[in-house]
């Protein structure tokens, strides 16, 4: 049977190429903004399972609000069942070139380098150390970008740094960071004692969401999100972009799988004849309904293995592009082949349904005086 | 049913409705067939001719009445039995032969035999067998379009036979080709029927129903008489 599904959607090959260039670029769609949303979730969940660990404190928005200052890490330390905090300040490395994939600076207390980077591990050099002050430890996605082994100079913001470290690849937010210390990130940003965030680490066995709310209350204008909040906050936003860039794909998928239904339509409409001939020698509906879904699924596959290929492409090209900015957009996960291919072959096969049941629903005698 | 009766219809009508008009095509016809013979069914246009070829075929349902074909009452049985009553019990000849133009003419007699779940060795040497003995071993290849109406008429008698029916229906099956043609399709229908092959033929030919066993008129939706040769 399935030489002779082959033959009938080989048969019209300009009508069938139509079709499945339709189906390919609602599958192309789906590829292209998939990617991004897999990138997205893997970097989100890398970062997340990187940093996740400590509560975040950041200044209350409002009136009464102020800025986080280095003296408030003080009194975060001081609430009971904090084992240790520090405060950092993160800026766009190139203000030009910022947001999503941009490279981040991020100043860090040096003697808390390690802690603040944990579990991230280095490739080459050493972490920042107290004493440290036009020194940097650069994300690997940096490293490549500017060529930077350790001893290479990078400039920061109009100031030479010396590179003393480079992290190993993370595949998170990591990769394109800069590190400096503290007071340098302050006095070259003009942060005067600013900071952007303080993180606070629990004490074995405290419960983070409890601390979380005794740090908001006992150091004023600040407030906290504990891990789990983070974990539901980043969730829900991946959520939202994953709706967003997913359903704008499906739109066009499905607009490719009416291309299917029409072209299927048509088709059976003029083989009409043919479905007759095919009943008065003995074909069952089954086997009608399998030639008909048949060359539909085929088209759903071929539409579904271009887009797919088309797509990989285009990101593949995209992501080398972007790569000489340090940016990673794009990520072509096996799930979303599978996911692809098994929508591409569903929607095909769906468009085929109405067409299918109408010629295997056909009396011989009709459709052999048709046309 | 009486021994060798083959096909037997009672009391067969046929009413279509067009718009709310009924239009009776046939009125109560009843006849009978043996295995072996060859008849010709014949009458004017309109006359119920071919909706008797199609009541018969299993491609239509009768109004009312009974056809019995090789012992199975086909009026009775459900529609899904049908297909396999088709390629069981019946082999159809077209006048415009209704050939798939896209497959040759071995792949046309062999899908027939699809349907009937024969194996693909087995089809293609039937299909290849038949076709030789019908004169088309070096036109196996050919698609329809490339075939003249006589070849074409072949494949489709070959198709016809494929699946070994009990009865071959053609409907109007000279009505396309020249006197030379005609001659050379209905003695191959006639050396069908010497090797026990039950033939109805629905002409507009005398000539043809001449060469026929017997010839049953139809007018007006019903049998006009039954003559012999």
């Amino acid at each position: 049977m399935l030489d002779i599904i082959i033959r009938n959607a080989t048969q019209r090959k300009v009508r069938t190429g139509l079709t499945i260039t339709g189906i390919a670029l609602g599958i192309f769609a789906l590829v292209v903004m998939g990617a991004m949303s897999e990138n997205f979730n893997q970097t989100f969940e890398k970062s997340m399972s990187l940093t996740s660990e400590s509560i975040r404190v950041f200044p209350e928005i409002g009136v009464f609000g102020g800025g986080l200052t280095t003296g408030k890490v003080a009194e975060v330390k001081r609430v009971p069942g904090v084992k240790d905090a520090y405060g950092l300040i993160t800026t766009s490395f190139d203000e030009g070139h910022g947001g999503m994939g941009g490279k981040q600076v991020m100043g860090i207390p040096p003697e808390k380098s390690q802690l603040a980077l944990n579990p991230v591990k280095l490739q080459s050099g050493r972490f920042l150390q107290p004493g440290d002050k036009y020194l940097t430890v650069v994300g690997a996605s940096i490293a490549g970008e500017f060529d930077l082994q350790v001893g290479s100079k990078l400039e920061i913001h109009d100031k030479n740094f010396t590179v003393v470290g480079i992290m190993e690849y993370t595949g998170s937010f990591f990769d394109n960071v800069a590190t400096m210390p503290l007071e340098t990130a302050q006095d070259l940003y003009n942060f005067d004692n600013s900071l952007s965030t303080i993180f606070a680490i629990a004490q074995d066995g405290v419960d983070e969401e409890l601390l979380a709310k005794r740090i908001e209350f006992s150091v004023k204008g600040t407030s906290t999100i504990s891990p789990s909040e983070l974990r539901e906050q980043a969730s829900q936003s991946l959520l939202i972009f994953s709706v967003i860039t997913v359903s704008s794909a499906l739109l066009a998928a499905i607009i490719g799988g009416l291309s299917v239904m029409n072209t299927m339509l048509m088709s059976v409409i003029e083989r009409t004849r043919e479905f007759g001939i095919l009943k008065a020698m003995g074909a069952e509906t089954k086997d009608i309904l399998l030639m008909t879904l048949g060359e539909a699924a085929i088209m759903g596959v071929a539409g579904g293995l271009v887009g797919i290929g088309f797509g990989s492409l285009l990101t593949h090209v995209l992501n080398s592009w972007l790569s000489t900015q340090g940016i990673v957009l794009f990520m072509i996960t096996p799930r979303l082949i599978v996911v692809a291919m098994l929508f591409a072959t569903i929607i095909g096969m769906v468009s085929g349904l109405y067409p299918a049941y109408r010629a295997a629903k056909m009396s011989p005698m009709e459709a052999l005086r048709h046309g | 049913m009486d021994d060798g009766v083959i096909l037997q219809v009672e009391g067969l009508s046929k009413t279509y409705m067009q718009g709310k008009i009924p239009v009776h095509a046939l009125r109560g016809v009843s006849l009978s067939v043996k295995k072996g013979e060859m008849v010709a069914i014949m009458g004017p246009s309109g006359s119920g001719k071919s909706t008797l070829m199609a009541l018969v075929g299993c491609l239509e349902k009768a109004t009312s009445g009974k056809i019995v074909i090789d012992g199975v009452d086909v009026t009775t049985a459900p529609d899904k039995r049908l297909p396999r009553i088709r390629r069981e019990k019946l082999g159809f000849v077209f006048q415009h032969y209704n050939l798939l133009t896209a497959l040759s003419a071995i792949s046309n007699v062999e899908l027939a035999m699809r349907f009937s779940k024969v194996s693909k060795r087995e089809r293609l040497d039937r299909a290849k067998s038949l076709l030789v003995n019908l004169g088309l071993g070096n036109r196996l290849k050919h698609k329809p379009t490339e075939l003249s109406g006589g070849e074409q008429q072949r494949v489709s008698i070959a198709r016809a036979i494929a699946n070994r029916p009990a009865i071959v229906l053609a409907d109007e099956p000279t009505g396309e080709v020249d006197s030379k043609t005609r001659d050379a399709i209905i003695e191959i229908f006639e050396s069908l029927r010497a090797q026990g092959q039950t033939v109805i033929i629905v002409t507009h030919d005398q000539y043809v129903a001449d060469r026929c066993d017997r010839t049953i008129r139809i007018i007006d939706g019903g049998i006009a008489d039954a003559e012999s040769v």
